[in-house]
Parts: structure tokens; C-alpha cells; sequence
């Protein structure tokens, strides 16, 4: 993997930040890998740590996560595919 | 740890012989009829207390403390026989036949309120008595809709057992082993539904609190109590209790409002509805002591 995957945009960096924040996570929000898995392996995250996600990312950015959106495992995939979909829904 | 190798123990060992049980059960009841089919449990039971000492050890633990007395065969084949009447009823629950029954049901005002706000609410029930119980009174008099939110593992399983008793049933069940699983439910409270949670098994030992139990201390999962708290919805204690005979009592207990914003302390609300509800149940504990349906030991 090339240092430029394994560095973090602007806007995932602060979505890290809202996420560390939001769960008290023991990892610093500059440390999260934007390709790790956030559910399950890698970061460890289980149902409620997204319930808790989709209800902030709903409150700062306006986008609401659906549980019936057939793409979630893509869209929680990593920091990276999570902020893509926040930024390609913003203000829509 | 330990309490968790001895949950999976049990679960495993349910799993063996569940379903084909739960289907000739089902064949008997209907065709015979509960009274009839009733008479099928006392062999049954003889042979779980013959059969199963890790249970029989369970559950003379358990009702020593409850009864504050020694349990011998006959409390523990009395334990069992309770037991396999909620499982039996169920059947007749879950196929629409409440004359079977005598139901009361206790403080249905505090469901027709919450019922009116159309938020829903989290309702935590226990391995206790009969849940099913208050799905039927949910079903038949209220059209209520519950849903209940559960281990993927045990939800897999409840989906065909229920199938296998009523196919309409299946889909009331929420299974936690997806990631958006609580945003379903989230979306579900926002349509009015009741989630029914037994709360008082943890299945994968995470997020664990201990409290005091009757007269010892239990390990008892917090997730629950953080979603009604994140989903800012009242919390409701229901127990469905078995009396003998054809006899329910179904109680509704408030045992938290919805916070009106997210909780300025979340640990210290959690803290304090989990405290209610371990205190609560033990009152139904010692109110109806052959109720309490977790057959391994409860305090490892």
C-alpha cells in the first residue's frame, strides 16, 4: 500500500475526529488507517458503535444512513468509503 | 472468561436437540389440544432431570438463593415443568389461541400511552416467564407491533422455530449480527414499534456490568440500556407470569422516560436504568421464583 492510501484527506480526518469523539475510542483519530475496516476486524466497532455513527454523521453533515440501503457494507467500510458517501450526499 | 465458555456451552447444547422438539411439540399440541398435550411434559421434564445435570445444578443453585432454602428434585422437576409449559404455550401463543388462557394483563395504560405518542419504546423482558405472552396481547388487542432485537446466533434460530410454528411470524425478529441492525431499529421506533430485548443474557461478554443478584453478583450486558438511550425512548419492563394452571399475569413497568435530550452523564443513565432493571427483576424473582429461565450459572 502507497503512503498516500494510508494518509487521510482533510475531510476524513475530521470525520475521524468526530468518530474518536463520538466513542470515546482509545486510538488517536490521526492514527485510523482511512482503508481499515471500521466494523468488526479492525477497528473493532460492533451495531451499536454504527447506530452511534449513522446518528452523528446525521447530526453534523445532514445525511442520513438507511437500514435498508443495500450498500452499508460498502458505505462502513473504512473511514475512506464512509466520508465518500457523507461528501457525495452533502446538501443534497 | 468463564460465564461466557458456560453461556456457549448452554447454547450449544440447546441447539442440539431444539428444533426437532419444538416441531413435535407443535404436531401434539395443535392436534391434541393443551390440556392433552400438557401430560406430554411430565416425562419430558423426568427425563431433562435424569438427563441434564448441568442444568439440574443450575437450577438448584438458583432456587437456594431465591427460596433462601436447600432445592431438592422435587423443586428442581418443578423449575423444569414451568419451563417446558412457557415453551409449550408459546404454541398456542404464536397460533392465535389465547382461549387456552387467562391472561391479566397489568398497567396496559402505560402501552396504550406510549402507543398514542407513536415513538415506540424499548421494552426489556428477561429469560423469565413468557414473553410471548405479552407479543400475544400486543397482537390481538392492540395490533401492536413488537419486534424482537436479538443475537444473530439465537435470532437465527428463533426465525425457524417460529417458522415452523407460525410461518407469519418470522420476520418480527431483528438479529444484531448485521452492522446496520440498529439503524433498523431506529427506523422501526420511528414507525411506533415496540423492540423487545431480553436483557438480561450477555451471548459475546462484551460491554458487561455487575450488579448485586439476589444475594450474589451477575454480569449483565449493557448494550441494551445504551440504545434506549441513544434512541432517546422511554424504557418499559415486561414479565409475563406464568401462575400454573392456565394462569398469566403480564406486567408493564415504567422504568425510564424517554430523555427529553442525549443525557448530559450517558454512563451515569445507563448506570441508573440498569440498576431498576436488575432490581425489578429481582422482585419478579422472589414474586414468582420458577420463572427464571437461565438454566447455567447465572453468577459465574
Amino acid at each position: 500500500m502507497s503512503i498516500s492510501n494510508t494518509t487521510q484527506t482533510t475531510e476524513e480526518a475530521e470525520l475521524a475526529r468526530l468518530i474518536v469523539e463520538t466513542l470515546n475510542l482509545e486510538v488517536t483519530a490521526e492514527s485510523i488507517d482511512p482503508e481499515t475496516p471500521i466494523y468488526g476486524e479492525g477497528l473493532g466497532l460492533d451495531s451499536i458503535d454504527m447506530l452511534e455513527i449513522a446518528l452523528v454523521v446525521s447530526q453534523r453533515y445532514g445525511v442520513k444512513l438507511r437500514a435498508d440501503d443495500e450498500n452499508n457494507v460498502q458505505i462502513f467500510q473504512s473511514l475512506r468509503s464512509l466520508n465518500r458517501f457523507i461528501q457525495d450526499h452533502r446538501g443534497a | 472468561m468463564k460465564s461466557e465458555a458456560q453461556t456457549q456451552e448452554w447454547t450449544t447444547q440447546r441447539e442440539r436437540g431444539a428444533l426437532p422438539v419444538i416441531k413435535a411439540c407443535v404436531w401434539v399440541a395443535l392436534r391434541l389440544g393443551r390440556r392433552t398435550a400438557r401430560l406430554f411434559l411430565y416425562p419430558v421434564c423426568l427425563y431433562f432431570l435424569l438427563s441434564s445435570p448441568a442444568a439440574s445444578a443450575a437450577s438448584r443453585g438458583y432456587l437456594a438463593r431465591v427460596l433462601g432454602r436447600p432445592a431438592g428434585q422435587r423443586d428442581v422437576f418443578r423449575h423444569f415443568l414451568t419451563f417446558a409449559s412457557c415453551v409449550l404455550d408459546r404454541v398456542f401463543l404464536l397460533n392465535e389461541q389465547r382461549g387456552w388462557f387467562d391472561i391479566t394483563v397489568h398497567n396496559e395504560a402505560l402501552v396504550q400511552e406510549i402507543e398514542a405518542q407513536g415513538r415506540g419504546c424499548m421494552l426489556f423482558g428477561a429469560h423469565f416467564g413468557s414473553f410471548e405472552v405479552a407479543r400475544a396481547v400486543g397482537r390481538q388487542r392492540e395490533h401492536l407491533p413488537i419486534s424482537l432485537l436479538m443475537y444473530e446466533e439465537n435470532a437465527q434460530k428463533i426465525r425457524a422455530a417460529l417458522a415452523a410454528i407460525n410461518p407469519n411470524l418470522a420476520t418480527e425478529v431483528i438479529g444484531l449480527g448485521r452492522l446496520d441492525s440498529l439503524i433498523a431499529v431506529a427506523e422501526r421506533l420511528q414507525r411506533g414499534h415496540f423492540i423487545g430485548v431480553l436483557a438480561d443474557r450477555n451471548v459475546d461478554g462484551r460491554d458487561l456490568v455487575r450488579y448485586p443478584f439476589l444475594g450474589g453478583e451477575a454480569s449483565f450486558p449493557k448494550g441494551p440500556f445504551r440504545v434506549a438511550m441513544l434512541l432517546q425512548r422511554p424504557v418499559v419492563m415486561m414479565a409475563g407470569l406464568y401462575r400454573g394452571g392456565r394462569t398469566y399475569d403480564v406486567r408493564f413497568e415504567l422504568l425510564a422516560e424517554a430523555p427529553a435530550a442525549r443525557p448530559a452523564d450517558p454512563e451515569a443513565w445507563i448506570d441508573d436504568v440498569m440498576r431498576r432493571y436488575v432490581t425489578r427483576l429481582e422482585a419478579y424473582c422472589r414474586e414468582a421464583p420458577f420463572n427464571w429461565f437461565n438454566f447455567y450459572d447465572f453468577w459465574a
